[in-house]
């Protein structure tokens, strides 16, 4: 890097220094994953030798075979798993839009209160509210369906979706809702052909985080509120590798490689247009 | 036709009274400029005339039918705005097309109407491409074809060219001088900027903290101002004021007395004026070098010397504000050395301690003439 400007150049130890602080925390990051791959390769046999080897002799990749035979309903739980975060997804973006948009725009009375409330939701994490959440789906009748497992996500990811695009909605310049309006367009309108369009990096980011939360916390609702094989989702179907004896600890760590890979591919591909959309709309007022 | 009464209008943003009961009449036609320093209202009028504003008291008419109520289409205006607003996701051909897909208008009639705005604008290379490849003044244009495709009664700009370099800005004045002969549509224009106003408009609207200070052709604001603000917005270096004394009131005018010098102003006087402390302004450009009828020695502190005109500052009765003269561009003068600066009484104003003026004799009935039709507008 010779054309690196000034601001971006550093004294050798200061590279050393960068590099070394990447490392400890990246190590921090990453070392479960090195190992549970590593686990995933070792034969069950060889996984208690003493001593401990965390290079695996005789590595295969059978368990990555061989746990789709222990556990057959597997691949449903991945489906699962993806079915539930998704329509979480989906029914997030559906509400939060509207009202991200609302609460960036117009004022109105109580919405400073509203928001605020918002942000205490927030803070309380679902496990508090889980024994009167179970009598409420017990009293509708929801208890064991995918409608149990979706709409507590729903409830607790929309309060952080609202604020994050409304955050991203406010930069959006007045002025181009003025001209719309002047111009005759209604709100919907509006939004439709003004906001959504500028607004989807914004909407990627929102979609993301709650794709990913909804994956993250789909295990608790799903331990508490279903009960039914057919509808696991996949953090809470892992636990068919527990055995009445032992846990196969490798086809366990493979099976959760492979669960997670779908939605690793999902938000891969996701962040390329993310990018793409930020300069997209990187347009000078 | 594009008629706009402003009947007694007030606007309060919660108990701050942003305009003060606003009267005006705009005809149909006319290039009207609201000029005034920031916080004086204008924008706000624009935007209540807009319908983006709502109107605490008061009426605004369009043609006779009262629109307080009506949505900003309804209305019949369209609006230029100051970041000119432009969607950046849609082609130049979207953004123009934009108030006529609200309309639903056909696809033919649409094309057609959005191809005209851009021949008169000059964009028809530029359709296909998104504004960010635009350049500042393309931009402004794009923003001015979605105003045109409407066909508003009114046109309502927003401080257009303020975003633009000088000069970009004077080669939009001038195009906009131009669209406002061949739409012959009323223009409502707020501006800062008083080479905008003094330009542009048929009729400049002077306002200050929430009212009109004075309404008038722009040469007539010039030569007449109503009273002390006008006097110091309108004119660039501002005008100067000194602080004089009434001596006497005759036939040729006011006799005032500044530090013992005597002049006479061709104004009107008014009974009870003897005595009273009153304002002398003078332009910097009425200012020569010694004789006229007030002659006075002062010493210049700094000289800017800009080829064409020379401007000398110097302080009077060591007050902060300088006191100003514009000179010939080769005049032979240097700071720190006393200079003779004569005054023509015929070119003075004079002020009452209210700040209103009092009138000048001076016929304006040629240059309203040469005010209605700026010069060196190519047409």
């Amino acid at each position: 890097m010779k054309t690196s400007q000034m601001i971006a150049r550093y004294k050798w130890y200061e590279i050393v220094g960068i590099y070394a602080g990447i490392f400890v925390f990246l190590s921090f990051v990453l070392a479960p994953f090195v190992e549970g791959f590593l686990v995933s390769l070792k034969p069950l046999g060889l996984l208690f030798s003493s001593p401990y080897r965390f290079w695996p002799e005789n590595g295969s990749f059978r368990a990555y075979v061989t746990m789709w035979e222990s556990v057959p309903g597997f691949g449903w739980y991945i489906f699962n798993s993806f079915f539930i975060s998704s329509v979480v997804t989906v029914i997030v973006l559906v509400i939060v839009v509207p009202a991200a948009y609302a609460f960036a725009r117009f004022e109105f009375r109580g919405s400073g209160v509203l928001l605020g409330a918002f942000l205490a939701v927030n803070m309380f994490s679902g496990a508090v509210l889980l024994i009167p959440l179970f009598r409420l789906m017990r009293n509708f009748g929801v208890l064991n369906t995918y409608f149990a497992m979706i709409v507590p996500g729903v409830a607790f990811l929309i309060p952080s979706a609202i604020w994050l695009l409304r955050t991203y909605m406010m930069r959006i310049p007045k002025e181009l809702d003025e001209a719309a309006f002047v111009d005759g367009a209604s709100y919907f309108y509006t939004l439709r052909r003004v906001i959504l369009p500028i607004a989807m990096p914004g909407i990627t980011v929102v979609a993301i985080t709650t794709f990913i939360g909804a994956y993250a916390q789909q295990f608790i609702f799903a331990l508490t509120f279903n009960s039914k094989t057919e509808y696991m989702p996949l953090p809470v179907g892992l636990f068919a590798y527990f055995g009445r004896q032992e846990v196969v600890w490798n086809e366990l760590m493979a099976a959760s490689f492979v669960g997670i890979a779908p939605a690793m591919i999902l938000i891969f591909l996701m962040q390329r247009y993310l990018v793409a959309g930020l300069t997209a709309g990187a347009v000078k007022q | 036709m594009g008629q706009l009464d402003i009947k007694k209008v007030q606007k309060f943003f919660g108990n701050f009274e942003v305009l003060k009961g606003v009267d005006l009449e705009v005809k149909d036609g006319e290039f009207v400029v609201f000029v005034g320093p920031s916080g004086c209202g204008k924008s706000t009028l624009l935007r209540m005339i807009a319908g983006l504003e709502d109107t605490t008291q008061g009426d605004i008419v369009i043609d006779g039918a009262r629109v307080n109520d009506l949505p900003p289409v309804k209305r019949g205006i369209a609006m230029v705005f100051q970041s000119y607003a432009l969607y950046p996701h849609m082609t130049v051909f979207e953004n123009i097309a934009f108030p006529l897909r609200v309309e639903g208008m056909e696809e033919s009639r649409l094309r057609q109407k959005v191809e005209d705005a851009a021949r008169i604008l000059h964009l028809e290379q530029r359709l296909q491409q998104k504004p960010g490849l635009l350049s500042g003044g393309q931009r402004q244009r794009v923003a001015i074809g979605r105003a045109i495709v409407r066909e508003p009664k009114i046109f309502l700009f927003d401080e257009p060219l303020s975003n633009l370099d000088a000069a970009l800005r004077a080669d939009m004045r001038i195009e906009l001088a131009k669209l406002h002969k061949r739409l012959r549509a009323t223009m409502i224009y707020v501006t800062h900027d008083q080479v905008e106003a003094m330009t542009m408009a048929d009729r400049i609207v002077v306002m200050n903290a929430g009212g009109i200070a004075q309404t008038g052709a722009p040469l007539e604001l010039y030569h007449k101002p109503a009273n002390l603000f006008v006097a110091g917005f309108i004119g660039n270096p501002k005008m100067n004021f000194l602080p004089v004394t009434c001596i006497s009131q005759g036939a040729e005018g006011v006799t005032v007395d500044y530090r013992g010098h005597r002049i006479t102003v061709p104004v009107a006087g008014r009974p009870g004026l003897d005595g009273q402390p009153l304002t002398l302004g003078i332009r910097p450009e009425h200012i020569g070098m010694g004789g006229g009828d007030l002659s006075l020695t002062v010493t210049p502190t700094v000289i800017e010397r800009l080829g064409a005109e020379t401007i000398a500052y110097a302080s009077l009765d060591g007050k902060a504000e300088n006191f100003c003269a514009t000179l010939s561009g080769s005049v032979g003068i240097q700071a720190d050395q006393p200079l003779s600066i004569g005054i023509q009484a015929a070119d003075c104003h004079l002020f009452d301690q209210e700040g209103e003026a009092l009138e000048r004799r001076v016929s304006l009935t040629e240059l309203d003439q040469r005010s209605r039709q700026p010069a060196g507008l190519p047409v």
